[in-house]
Parts: C-alpha cells; structure tokens; sequence
C-alpha cells in the first residue's frame, strides 16, 4: 500500500491564489456586513414597529431569509432572478445579494431584540417630555440598545464570512472556489483543503475571540453605565 | 416582456423532487441524531479534569464551529481518504460532516447550560448533604436541560438548512435534485421558488412547533 | 380664583373588562398641589397616566388649559368618548410633566444632557439656552453639582430630584408625580419630597399621587381619596385626612400608623 507523504510545499507554490480567493471572501464579507448593518436597523426598526405597515412586510420578510437555506437562496438569485428579470447576473452579486438579505434578516431580529430589551420606563420618560416615536428610538432607544446589539452581531459576522464559502457553488473565485480549482490541478486535495480551512479558522476566530472579549466588557460596563 | 409561469410541468415530476426531499430528510434527521450524542461525549471530554480528553475535545470543538460547513464537507471527502486510505461514499461523508459539526455546537451549548447554572444551586445541595452524582441529577441536570433546550433546537434548525451544502458533492439531497432538474427543464424559477418553499413551509411550522414548546417549558419551569 | 388648569370630566378607563376609572371629575387650579391617595388598584397612577395619555381614556372629556383634547366621536354609557391623535398627544405632553416611580433617567446620557434633551430634541431650542435652563433648574433642585455625572453615579434620591428637573425644564403647565418616592431607600425620601415642597410653595401646578400622608397634609390644597376607580372623598387636607367624613376614607386611613394628625 502506498504511504501517503505529506507535501505542503504546492500550497505555499500556489499561495497567491489562495490570497486572491481570500480577497474576494473578504470584499464579499465587508460588503455583506455593512449592508448587514444598515439594513438591520432599519427593517429591525420596523419589525419593532407596531404599525401593520411596517411590521408585516418587515416580519415577513425576516421569517422567509431565517427559515431557508441561505444556498438556496444564492442558488436561487444565480439561477431564477436573472430569468424573472431578464438581466444576466454575475456569481459575486448574486452570492452578494443572497447572502446580505438573508444576514440583513438576522440582523433586524438582532435590532428588535435589543429595542426589545429596553425596559418601558426609558419610552414612557422620553413620551412624557413629548417626544415623538422618531426621536425616542433616535435619542433614547437606539443608543442603548445598540449596545447590547454588539456581542449578536459579532456572531453574526462570523457567520456571514463563514457563508460566503457557498458561493463557490456558483462558480465565484473566492478562497474555497480557488482552492477547489487548485486540487483538480495540482491532485493534494489534503495539503490544500486543510490549508483552506486554516484560512478560514484565521480569518473568523479572531472575531470570536473578540466578541468573547466584548461581551465580558459589556457585563461589566452595564454594571457601571446602564 | 412577462414571464409565464408553469408550475405545471414542474410538478409532473414531482417524484424526483420528493426523492430529494426524502434524502434532506435522511441526511438531516440521522445527523441530528449522531451530533447529538457526539456532543454530549464532546462536552463531557471537554469538562473533563485530564488535559488529554480536554484539550482535542477544544480545539475540535473550536475548529468546527468557526470554519465553514462546506470546507468541513470537502476536507471529509475529499482530504481525508487521502491520509487514511479509506474512500466515503458522498452520504457517508455527509453523515460525518454533519455529524461532527452539530457534535461541536451541541457540545458547547450543553457545556454553557451546566455552566450556567448559578453556584446557589450547586451550594444548596451540598449543604443538605447530597452526593455529587445526585446534586448533578437531582438539581443542576434537571434545570440545565430546561435551559439546553432552546439552543439545541436552534442548531437542530440550522442543521437542516445546513443538509443543503450536501448538494455540493453530488449527495441527492432536495437542492441537488431541484437543480438537476432545473438543468433538463430550463424552469429555474418555478423549480427553485418551489424548493425554497418546501423548505419555508417545513422550518417555520417546525419553528412554530419549537415556539409552542418553549412557552410550554416556561410555563412549567414558573 | 385662578384660572383652571386642567379639566377632568367623567374620565373612563376600561383595561379589557376590568373597569378600573368610573368616572372621575376633577379639576385643578393654577398654583395648586392636588394629592390622590387610595389603595393599590384604586386606579391612582392610571389616573395619572390618562392626564398625559400615557394611557388613553376609554371615554371621558380633558381640558387642559381651556383646550379640549382630541376629537370627539361618541358616547359610552353617558360619557363622552374621544379620538386622539398621537401628534396632538405629543404637544399635549410637552405641556404637561410627569415624574415617575422609577426615574426612568436617560442612563446613557450625563445628568445635565437629560434635562436638556426634552430642550433641544422636542422643543427645538437653542443649545447654549437650553444648557443655560437645564443648569438652572438643576440649580433649584440643588443639583448643580452633579451635572456632568451620569445618573447611574447618583443616589435614588438624587436622581429622583433629576427627573424632577428635567420635567421642571419643559416649564410645563402642570407636573404629575406618580408615587415618585415609593422607590427610594427611606433616608432619600425626606429630600425629594423638600424639593417638592418648594415647588409647591413657588405656585407650581402638581398633581401628586401619594403614599407620603405628612406630606399630602401639609403641603397640598386639595386631597382626593380614590376607591374603586372613583373619588370618594375630597376636601381639604383637614376635611380629609383629620376628620374624614367616609367609612372607607377612615378605614384606609386607619392602615396608616406613623401619622397622627
């Protein structure tokens, strides 16, 4: 039986693809939690509402991004968007946009988790000096609870770098496509998918340190501040 | 230009749509199983006192859980045979990676629920006199399992989202097949809005089902 | 006589089928101290709450300072019922104070900024005026010197007195004090109700909702005794708490040990 022999060697000959696929997971990645952000505030912001208007299309549209497979959902906006409106769509914006919608969905429950998280008291003193809902949540309501958004979020954005590896599947070149290109070339399939998925490990534990890190920070500094 | 819709043909071939269904299913309800019980054996390794059960169960644990499904799935396929000289068929593989990577989140998720019970508990039953193995049945498991409950059917959730990364290597799963049959049929809207719904309709009434049972435990825990 | 503040009329509060106010009928002077005692769930600080519609009446009229509030669209069981807008609620409310049981202080923001923000956010007003009334009714509280602290810093008392201020910044029409000193650790209580008397002394419009009967005795003009969502005494504070006329004012009143009059 042939002994296998480890060769690292072909992935450090190769490293500049991997760096370039990684590029292309991190603009993928930067991009997705930015609108992740801003995207969550505000349909978080009305999934909090109690206006119908607001709440229901918010709700619905969080509850359908949860309850599939993010896959599918870039499979779907590769494959059947580009039909349903007749306009070609390249593998990086449709990885681009399943994947944001459905971290945008996370992301607004996150929002209105923490809105929920502030006791009543904070809007009925803000009410009582006449404020209205818009300047509650902005002076009020936000602030503090964006605060407790932080150590949510942080997973999130693990999980958000952690998904755009799915988008290999449709042929977009970031690290895992490139790394498959790689193994169907140079025949190491185990140097370089375990160099991949040390990438990978670099790439998103830090974050996990960091919102362990944060987490224990904001324990105590809500002892202190709020 | 409208597009006309024909939902028609796709669901003359309902059966190969359900062959798919029946795998998701397959895949996801025997790697629940085993990554369940995987984790209760990762998080008793990792809690334990030796280094030598501690420290692989961490860094399994810490590997899984921060790398990406589909790497994980690619490593098992395609890595690992290399090095052990024993081929997976893509099920196995899938069963394993599966397997492995709900075993690491269940195992923290069991780890924080011991953890977190208050240190009130584990006091009041050691000044009645109770025995180690007794407190950890009678008072902290009881609570902590209470407490274990939602989390685990949260990753149970994302586990069978997650059986859709098996169409990736060519494993039969509801995906693959939609997509195969996108490919005979240039139907790729009706195909896989109907996909999508199948899974829509089958997490949120299974999320509902969690919901009930969450105000249930609450209600009985007050 | 001075002119009338505020205008309660066959006030309504129905919480599902709990009729918890059954018509009330009140009205307040301007420079007056009313003070409502009751039982717990005689309907007090619900009372409160539908003055500056923290809770909005099921049925009933409200006249602040001479302006009737809200549309009226009907009628249940004899009273008016009304429809209100919340933009004109929102003006409402600037004209009219509450300082609540819990504070309710702005953690995130430093003791000055709270007063203030009513200032600047609702009444648009000019930053260094705003500061400049902030810090002078910071001042009145006696709490100028804490004003670049955050309240998590402060004592109950002290923050108590805080809210007392950020209300006295909206120079409202009339303030409402809903049990604000149940909170506090006993030694606290004697400064925020001193804060209070001064107020009333300097002619403030207050409605204040008590357990505090030293204090309902010697400071306020009117005492309001509720039972089952009705006022079912009121007088002056000798009428009612010296000499009540009602069995159930005497029986509550009777609960009471420390006070003696």
């Amino acid at each position: 039986m042939d002994e296998f022999r480890w060769d690292f060697s072909v992935v450090f000959e190769y490293q500049a693809n991997l760096y370039r696929g990684l590029g292309v997971t991190f603009e993928l990645s930067i991009i997705i939690i930015l609108a992740s952000m801003v995207g969550g505030i505000i349909i978080g912001a009305g999934r909090y509402s109690k206006n119908r208007l607001f709440n229901w299309p918010a709700t619905a549209y969080i509850e359908l991004f949860r309850n599939t497979p993010v896959l599918i959902q870039i499979v779907w906006f590769y494959y059947a968007f580009p039909v349903l409106i007749g306009i070609q769509m390249e593998g990086f914006y449709a990885a681009l946009i399943g994947i944001g919608l459905n971290m945008i969905a996370y992301s607004a429950d996150i929002v209105r988790g923490g809105i929920q998280s502030i006791e009543k008291g904070q809007w009925e003193a803000a009410k009582a000096i006449g404020m209205n809902y818009f300047s509650v949540m902005r002076r009020v309501i936000l602030p503090q609870a964006l605060r407790r958004m932080i150590p949510p979020f942080t997973s999130r954005t693990v999980e958000a770098v952690k998904a755009t590896s799915l988008a290999s599947t449709i042929a977009v070149a970031e690290l895992l496509y490139e790394g498959q290109v790689l193994a169907n070339t140079v025949y190491r399939p185990f140097e370089l998918y375990t160099a991949i998925a040390v990438l990978y490990f670099f790439a998103t534990y830090p974050l996990v340190l960091f919102s362990y890190w944060l987490e224990r920070r904001l324990a105590i500094d809500s002892e202190m501040r709020l | 230009m409208g597009y006309e819709w024909e939902f028609g043909l796709v669901f003359k071939y309902w059966d190969v749509l359900f062959d798919g269904f029946l795998g998701t299913l397959r895949v996801g309800i025997v790697s629940l199983i085993l990554g369940a019980i995987g984790g209760l054996i990762l998080a008793l390794m990792r809690m334990s006192r030796y280094r030598l059960l501690s420290w692989p169960a961490i860094v399994l644990i810490e590997f899984f859980r921060t790398t990406p499904l589909l790497i994980q799935l690619f490593w098992i396929y395609f890595a690992l045979p290399v090095v052990i000289g024993i081929t997976f068929g893509a099920y196995a593989a899938c069963i394993i990676t599966l397997s492995v990577n709900s075993a690491a989140f269940f195992a923290e998720i069991f780890r924080a629920g011991i953890n977190s019970m208050e240190r009130s508990q584990w006091e009041g039953g050691k000044a009645l006199g109770m025995s180690q193995s007794t407190l950890m049945r009678r008072i902290i498991l009881p609570q902590a399992v209470r407490r274990m409950v939602p989390p685990f059917l949260e990753r149970s959730f994302e586990l069978m989202k997650g059986t859709t990364n098996v169409s990736a290597i060519a494993y039969a799963d509801l995906l693959y097949r939609a997509l195969e049959l996108s490919a005979r049929l240039y139907r790729p809207i009706e195909i896989l809005t109907l996909v999508a719904l199948v899974f829509f309709v089958m997490l949120t009434l299974t999320s509902m089902l969690v919901r009930y049972m969450e105000n249930r435990l609450d209600a009985a825990r007050l | 006589m001075s002119e009338i503040i505020l205008k309660v009329e066959s006030l309504h509060k129905y919480f599902g089928d709990h009729h918890v106010l059954r018509g009330i009928d009140m009205e307040v002077r301007r420079g007056q101290t009313v003070c409502m005692i009751g039982s717990s769930g005689s309907g007090k600080s619900t009372f409160l709450r539908c003055i500056n519609f923290m809770e909005i009446p099921s049925a009933g009229r409200l006249t602040i300072h001479g302006q009737v509030v809200g549309q009226e669209t009907g009628e249940l069981e004899g009273a008016p019922v009304y429809d209100y807008r919340e933009n004109e609620l929102v003006r409402v409310r600037t004209k009219v104070g509450m300082v609540f049981q819990q504070f309710n202080l702005f953690p995130h923001m430093k003791v000055q900024q709270n007063v203030m923000e009513g200032l600047v956010t609702v009444l648009k007003m000019d930053k260094e005026e705003a500061v400049s009334r902030a810090r002078a009714n910071l001042d009145k509280v006696g709490l100028l010197v804490k004003a670049d602290q955050y309240p998590s810093r402060l004592s109950g008392g002290e923050q108590q007195r805080v809210a007392i201020a950020r209300a006295l910044a909206m120079e409202p029409n009339v303030i409402l004090f809903d049990e604000v000193t149940s909170s506090l650790d006993p030694e606290t209580v004697g400064e925020v109700l001193l804060s209070m008397r001064d107020l009333s002394n300097e002619s403030m419009t207050m409605i204040v909702v008590t357990h505090e009967l030293g204090f309902a005795y010697h400071v306020a003009d009117e005492v309001l005794f509720l039972y089952e969502g009705l006022i079912h005494e009121r007088g002056s504070p000798d009428e009612v708490l010296k000499n009540p006329q009602a069995e159930r004012t005497k029986g509550f009143l009777a609960g009471f040990t420390d006070f003696y009059f």
